[in-house]
């Protein structure tokens, strides 16, 4: 596969190119043709799909977008261009399987189908969130303890040592190494001293990143994300991060977040991004799994219904024609605390595990407020497990997932969310208190009977 | 061609960002002898309010808007010279605007600044990872009404924190209305750290900046 050393070098040798064009007149523009030129529809009522067709369509023009766009390196403003071959070949090469965690708590992580009848694995944690030091280590134990959550990605620190913490100071590196430090002390508090992190959220450049790069922080079986900046750029701290796991032997994993109403223009023209962005990540930064996280330009939330159909498609595209291993994120608008938590959460998961994609979350309140628990993430995890025991097709999982959205979609402007976690759990044992024990349990039961999926 | 219909044809020019159809349009408003203040009010205007209106309604994107706001510019290039002359163009409400220090995200903040030129404020957009100095020495430069500083990052919004102190340190925080906003911060939050302003999205943004305007004695 195209080496990093390459990269590197056609980030200086590219076509030189201003920003804006590469917005407007690359990404924009092309988006806006291809979306007419394959005739791509969104349909609200079929969030999930069953036209094969159209997820080939989705793959084809985003293939198409990924050789004529390549990636824009906003710090030499040059275009990184991979031709046909080399994103082949980032496909081929692509793992189907990786071994994530460490000895009991180890677990194999795969490229999910449609329709899978496998277990998916199941990812737990307030990604994206920034947690207040005091909870951090109870909050990680809160999802670590939770037997049906395979690996971890909890949110980051802002703050260490009661010092806020700023972006590219040193407070980054202690933050980041904190962070770490805590997931640890979790893990082996909550009895799985070997579980897989997707971990350094506090590093938000490079700088704590390079400082965890050690079996006592980041393992070589966990992971880090390296995002895809929107659209389809990318700079040096993003690179610098992904040179520095080459050579340490831990997994790159490509961030992607399109927004729905930006430069890629409409949920389909995001679709084709997203496909794009997929294959350009993997020969980009060697990405051996990919985060997808459609971001709604007014609400954020994954859970909204412009994003489950994007998670849908892509999910589709990629499993059917570039198997890569896909992490779906479950964000939602409302926090844990509140009943609207639950059904974003069940519509977000079906649509992931049914379309390709593994579930990743919950990040509750989308990481804005630290309203986030163990206890939503149980009910993902067994929203995950039911659907897949239950065989759920596409079109019965449709049926479902358009019922859901009904309970919530217009209160996403104005979501209710919820209480901070030390409101819903007794920090000491993590585990939950009884009210809110009692909303989870009303709302499973309520879920169960109107999905008709067996927990 | 009527007025009206030089107006709104106007309108169109600017909604679906044809600058050179604006330009041209805008020549003939000057030659027919409309006053361009109304014209700009009634034609450019409204156009970009309903660029607002389709954007917020996911009806058209982000490329959509940024193409109206070139073609608004190109026709404001020739209507405000001949608006000035006559002593009737509009003192409009300045803003400055920038990711903050530290971090790359600009695209909530690029909405936001498009959505504020949409509703007729002069917005000057320094982009992204700038420090709060710059920030503030734009403002004074251009006597701005506004700063308005957004990120994506939990770990530069202590940035916003230190943009008001330097202000409050520099003597003129109350020269300025200040707005926050991003991924990461909350409506209590911006409360907390003495800001004026915080949006939810880009349109609760430019209602938030109208009212605060209002509130201190509209231009």
């Amino acid at each position: 596969m195209t080496s990093i050393w390459e990269v590197i070098d056609r980030t200086e040798t590219g076509t030189y190119m201003e920003e804006t064009d590469f917005d407007l007149k690359i990404v924009a523009k092309k988006c806006k043709e291809l979306v007419k030129e394959y005739d791509i529809r969104y349909d609200p009522k079929q969030i999930i799909t069953s036209d094969d067709s159209l997820a080939d369509d989705v793959f084809e023009a985003g293939l198409r977008l990924a050789l004529e766009s390549g990636i824009y390196c906003i710090d030499t403003k040059r275009l990184v261009k991979f031709d046909e071959y080399e994103l082949k070949e980032g496909i081929i090469s692509a793992p189907r399987r990786l071994l994530i965690g460490q000895n009991k708590d180890s677990r194999i992580l795969y490229a999910r189908g449609i329709e899978d009848e496998r277990a998916p694995i199941i990812c737990g944690g307030q990604a994206g969130a920034a947690i207040p030091e005091e909870w951090y280590l109870p909050m990680a134990i809160s999802y670590m303890k939770e037997p049906l959550i395979d690996m971890i990605n909890n949110g980051g620190l802002a703050v260490v040592e009661g010092r806020k913490v700023r972006t590219k100071t040193p407070l980054e590196i202690q933050a980041t190494r904190r962070e770490l430090s805590m997931l640890r002390e979790a893990a082996r508090r909550a009895g799985r001293p070997g579980i897989s992190f997707i971990a350094a959220e506090s590093s938000v450049s490079a700088m704590g990143d390079l400082a965890i790069a050690s079996e006592r922080y980041m393992r070589r079986t966990d992971s880090h994300l390296v995002a895809l900046l929107n659209e389809l750029k990318t700079d040096f701290d993003r690179i610098s991060k992904v040179v520095n796991f080459y050579e340490y032997g831990a997994h790159n994993v490509t961030l992607v977040d399109p927004i729905i109403g930006g430069y890629a223009g409409g949920p389909e023209g995001v679709a084709v991004c997203f496909v794009a962005s997929f294959l350009l990540g993997r020969v980009m930064y060697g990405s051996d799994f990919h985060v997808c996280h459609p971001i709604h330009f007014r609400y954020m939330s994954t859970s909204a219904p412009e994003c489950m159909w994007n998670l849908n498609i892509v999910g589709q595209a990629m499993a059917r024609n570039a198997p890569f291993i896909i992490m779906g994120d479950v964000w939602t608008s409302a926090g844990a605390g509140s009943e609207m938590v639950f059904y974003e959460t069940a519509a977000n998961t079906i649509v992931n595990v049914v379309t390709g994609s593994h579930p990743l979350g919950v990040s509750a309140t989308n990481g804005k407020y630290p309203h986030a628990t163990g206890l939503e993430t149980r009910l993902m995890a067994e929203v995950a497990h039911a659907a897949v025991r239950s065989r759920l097709t596409r079109k019965s999982a449709n049926a479902i997932v358009v019922e859901l959205v009904k309970r919530y979609a217009d209160r996403q402007g104005k979501p209710d969310v919820g209480k901070p976690f030390p409101e819903l759990y007794d920090t000491a044992k993590a585990i939950p208190k009884p009210e809110w024990n009692a909303t989870y349990l009303k709302m499973k039961k309520e879920i169960s009977e109107m999905t008709g999926l067996r927990f | 061609m009527s007025e009206a219909q030089l107006f709104e044809e106007l309108a169109n020019a600017v909604y679906a960002g044809d600058d050179a159809k604006a330009v041209e349009l805008s020549r003939k408003v000057l030659d027919a002898g409309i006053e361009p203040l109304k014209a700009i009010n009634e034609g450019l205007m409204k156009g970009m309010s309903r660029v607002g209106d389709d954007f917020s309604q996911l009806k058209i994107y982000l490329p959509e808007v940024m193409l109206a706001a070139e073609a608004m510019k190109a026709a404001l290039a020739v209507l405000e010279p001949e608006a000035l002359k006559r002593g009737k163009a509009t003192v409009k409400s300045k803003v400055v605007i920038a990711t903050i220090t530290g971090d790359i995200h600009d695209i909530g903040k690029n909405i936001v600044a498009m959505l504020m030129k949409a509703n007729g404020f002069e917005v000057h957009d320094l982009g992204r990872d700038v420090p709060i100095d710059e920030l503030i020495k734009k403002a004074e430069e251009v006597k701005a009404d506004f700063i308005c500083a957004s990120t994506l990052l939990s770990t530069s919004m202590p940035y916003m924190e230190d943009l008001i102190a330097l202000l409050k340190e520099r003597g003129i925080r109350e020269k300025y209305i200040v707005m926050v906003g991003g991924g990461p911060v909350t409506r209590e939050w911006a409360a907390s750290i003495g800001a004026d302003g915080y949006g939810d999205d880009g349109d609760e943004a430019v209602k938030v900046a109208k009212e605060l305007l209002q509130r201190r004695g509209a231009k």
